[in-house]
C-alpha cells in the first residue's frame, strides 16, 4: 500500500466530520474519493496530506506512520497535493512558483529553475512562466498548483477537486493531463464533485456520506450501489432508480 | 547597459556624499541614514521577505548597544569588542520568542515581539549592572583606534556604509538562494508552501534570528557612535516602529526599500527635531502613525515597488501571449 488511513477520525467540537474511515491507496491507481456536498472528504483528504491532524486513527505513507508527521515531511516522503481553491504565490511568476516545488529536490536556484521550466512546459502553461500568477484565471491556477506538486517529484499526488470552476472543454484538457501524469507512474487520489470526471478516470471509488464509508468499488458499481444513489439524491429518487433501469451516474449533487 | 551606468553614478554619489556635503550636519545625517538603513535592512529579512512583522527589534537592537558598552564599562574592552556578546543574546532572546509563536499564524508573533521588547526594556531600567534608567557610556575620550571614537562622522559614515553593504550583500544572496524563494513562498501562502516541502516554522525561524543578529550590529554601531546608551534610547519602542516604518515606506521585501525608506525619514525627522527642538519628540509619534495610515492606504508596497511597476510599464510589453491556458 502506498497510503493508508486506518480507522481515521476528525472531529471539530462536537461535530464529527470523517467517522471511522479507511481508505488504501494501490501503487500506481487512481483512487476517486466521492461524495455529496459535507461528506468528510476534504476533511479526510486534509487528514491524509498533514493540513490537519486526526483526531484518531493512523496515516501510512509505504507503510511508515506518517500521523504525525507536518505536511512539508509528507511532501518530503513523495506526498504531494493541490488545493480545492487555488493557493499560489500570487507575487511571484508562474516559474517562481513552480521552482518552490522544485526546491524540495535540489538546494541550488539554476537547476530547480531548470526543472521547474521542464514542468512548466509538460502541463503546458510554457507561453506563461514569466507571468505572475495573480494574473492567471481559475483554469490556469488549477494547472500552476499540479505543476509546483509535480516539481516535487511525488510518488502520489492528490488533487482536491481539481475540475472545480473549469468549463466543460477545460475539464477535457485537465483530464488528459491527469491521464499524462497516471501514464508517468505518479498514483493519484482524487477529490472530486463533477461524477463524470471520477468515471472517467478512478480505477476504484470511495464513496463518504455524513463522515462515514458508505460504499466502495468500482466506478460501475458504486454508481449502481442504491445506498450511494440515496446519499446523492434522496430516498424517493433511491427507490425510482431501482424500479427502473439502474443510472449510469447518481448525477451531481442536488 | 543604463542600468550599469546608473549603478555606477550611484556608487559614486555615495562614496563622495561627505566629502562634498562637508558640514558636521551633514555628515553626521549621512552616517545616520546609513545607521538607520543597517536596522531597517535587518529588520527586512524577517519583516519584509517572511512577512512576520516583528514590532519589537528594538530588543535586538539593544542587545548590540548595551553588549557594547558593557564591555567598556565592565571589561574595560573597546566597545566594539562586546559585538559577539550582543549577537549571541538577540539570537536566543529571538530563538525564545521564535520558536513558540512563529509555528502559530496570525498576529501572535508581532505581539509577543512588543511584549518581550517592553519587557526587557523595563528589566534593563532596573537592572543596577546595565545602568539602570541613567544607562551606560562609552570611554569619554578614545583610549586606542579600536575604541572607534571620533569626532568627526566622517569614519562612521565609512564604517556604516561598509556594514550596509555586506548586509545588503548577505540580502542579495538570500534572495537568489532557496531560503529566499521559500521565505516569499511562505509570506504569500504558508498552507501551499509547507505542502511543497519548505518547512515553515523553520524558515521563518532562521530569517528571524538572523535578521536578530544583524539588528543587533546596527545596535553596537550606534553605541559605538554615540559612546551612551539607556533603556530609551536603545529599547525604546519608537525604535522599532521606526524600523519597520522605513522598510514599509522604501519597500518591505525588496532590497533596497529600507534604503529608501532611511534616505526619505532621518533627514525629516533630523530635520524636524532641529526645527522644534524637544517639543518634536511627541510629534515624531504623530508623523509616524500618519506615514503608517498613508502607506496601508495608498502604497502598501512602498515606494520602490511603485517605481518598479512605473518602469516596467514605461518599457514595451514582451511578447508573450496574453490567452489563459
Amino acid at each position: 500500500m502506498l497510503i493508508e488511513a486506518r480507522h481515521v477520525t476528525k472531529a471539530f467540537g462536537g461535530f464529527t466530520a470523517v467517522d471511522r474511515a479507511s481508505l488504501a491507496v494501490e501503487p500506481g491507481e487512481i483512487l476517486g474519493l466521492i461524495g455529496p456536498n459535507g461528506a468528510g472528504k476534504s476533511t479526510l483528504f486534509n487528514c491524509l496530506t498533514g493540513d490537519l491532524r486526526p483526531t484518531s486513527g493512523r496515516v501510512l505513507f509505504e507503510g511508515r506512520d506518517v500521523t504525525r508527521l507536518a505536511p512539508e515531511e509528507r511532501a518530503r516522503l513523495g506526498l504531494a497535493r493541490t488545493f480545492q481553491v487555488p493557493q499560489t504565490f500570487e507575487h511571484m511568476t508562474v516559474l517562481e512558483n513552480v521552482m518552490i516545488g522544485a526546491f524540495l529536490r535540489t538546494s541550488r536556484t539554476s537547476e530547480a529553475s531548470v526543472r521547474a521550466r521542464a514542468v512548466i512546459d509538460t502541463v503546458g502553461l510554457g507561453p506563461l512562466a514569466h507571468t505572475p500568477a495573480h494574473s492567471l484565471g481559475t483554469p490556469g491556477r488549477k494547472r500552476l498548483e499540479i505543476a509546483r506538486a509535480l516539481a516535487t517529484r511525488p510518488k502520489a499526488l492528490l488533487l482536491d477537486e481539481a475540475m472545480a470552476g473549469l468549463t466543460p472543454a477545460e475539464i477535457a484538457r485537465a483530464i488528459a493531463l491527469i491521464r499524462d501524469i497516471h501514464a508517468s507512474g505518479i498514483t493519484l487520489v482524487i477529490v472530486e464533485h463533477v461524477m463524470e470526471v471520477v468515471l472517467s478516470l478512478a480505477s476504484r471509488v470511495v464513496v463518504l456520506h455524513q463522515g462515514r464509508e458508505i460504499a466502495r468499488g468500482t466506478p460501475a458499481e458504486v454508481t449502481r450501489d442504491p445506498v450511494v444513489i440515496e446519499a446523492y439524491l434522496g430516498k424517493r429518487a433511491a427507490g425510482a432508480a431501482n424500479r427502473a433501469a439502474p443510472p449510469a451516474s447518481p448525477g451531481r449533487p442536488p | 547597459m543604463m542600468r550599469a551606468l546608473a549603478s555606477a553614478v550611484a556608487a559614486v554619489a555615495i562614496l563622495a556624499y561627505p566629502l562634498v556635503f562637508s558640514t558636521p550636519f551633514q555628515q553626521r545625517l549621512g552616517a545616520l541614514v546609513l545607521l538607520y538603513a543597517i536596522g531597517a535592512s535587518a529588520w527586512n529579512i524577517v519583516g519584509g521577505y517572511a512577512g512576520q512583522v516583528s514590532i519589537g527589534h528594538a530588543v535586538f537592537f539593544g542587545c548590540g548597544a548595551y553588549g557594547a558598552l558593557a564591555a567598556y564599562q565592565h571589561l574595560g574592552l573597546a566597545p566594539i569588542a562586546g559585538l559577539p556578546m550582543g549577537v549571541a543574546v538577540s539570537i536566543l532572546i529571538a530563538a525564545v520568542i521564535g520558536v513558540p509563536t512563529l509555528r502559530l499564524s496570525g498576529h501572535y508573533f508581532s505581539m509577543a515581539t512588543i511584549a518581550v521588547a517592553e519587557l526587557v526594556r523595563l528589566v534593563v531600567a532596573n537592572t543596577e549592572w546595565l545602568g539602570g534608567a541613567q544607562g551606560l557610556s562609552g570611554p569619554p575620550v578614545p583610549r586606542t583606534l579600536l575604541d572607534l571614537s571620533f569626532t568627526s562622522a566622517l569614519p562612521y559614515y565609512y564604517l556604516f556604509l561598509a556594514v550596509l553593504s555586506a548586509v545588503i550583500g548577505l540580502t542579495w544572496w538570500i534572495e537568489r538562494s532557496r531560503i529566499g524563494y521559500y521565505l516569499r513562498a511562505i509570506r504569500d501562502c504558508e498552507r501551499a508552501a509547507r505542502s511543497l516541502g519548505a518547512a515553515a516554522p523553520r524558515y521563518k525561524l532562521y530569517a528571524f534570528i538572523l535578521s536578530a543578529a544583524l539588528t543587533s550590529i546596527a545596535g553596537a554601531l550606534y553605541a559605538v557612535m554615540f559612546g551612551f546608551v539607556d533603556p530609551e534610547s536603545g529599547l525604546g519602542i519608537l525604535i522599532s516602529v521606526k524600523m519597520v516604518i522605513m522598510a514599509a515606506l522604501g519597500g518591505a521585501g525588496l532590497l533596497l526599500g529600507p534604503l529608501v525608506g532611511a534616505v526619505i525619514l532621518v533627514p525629516l525627522e533630523e530635520l524636524s527635531n532641529s526645527l522644534l527642538g524637544g517639543a518634536g519628540a511627541g510629534l515624531t509619534f504623530v508623523a509616524y502613525g500618519a506615514i503608517v495610515m498613508a502607506i496601508a492606504r495608498f502604497q502598501p508596497g512602498g515606494i520602490l515597488q511603485r517605481v518598479l511597476r512605473l518602469r516596467r510599464k514605461a518599457r514595451p510589453a514582451p511578447a508573450v501571449p496574453v490567452a489563459q491556458p
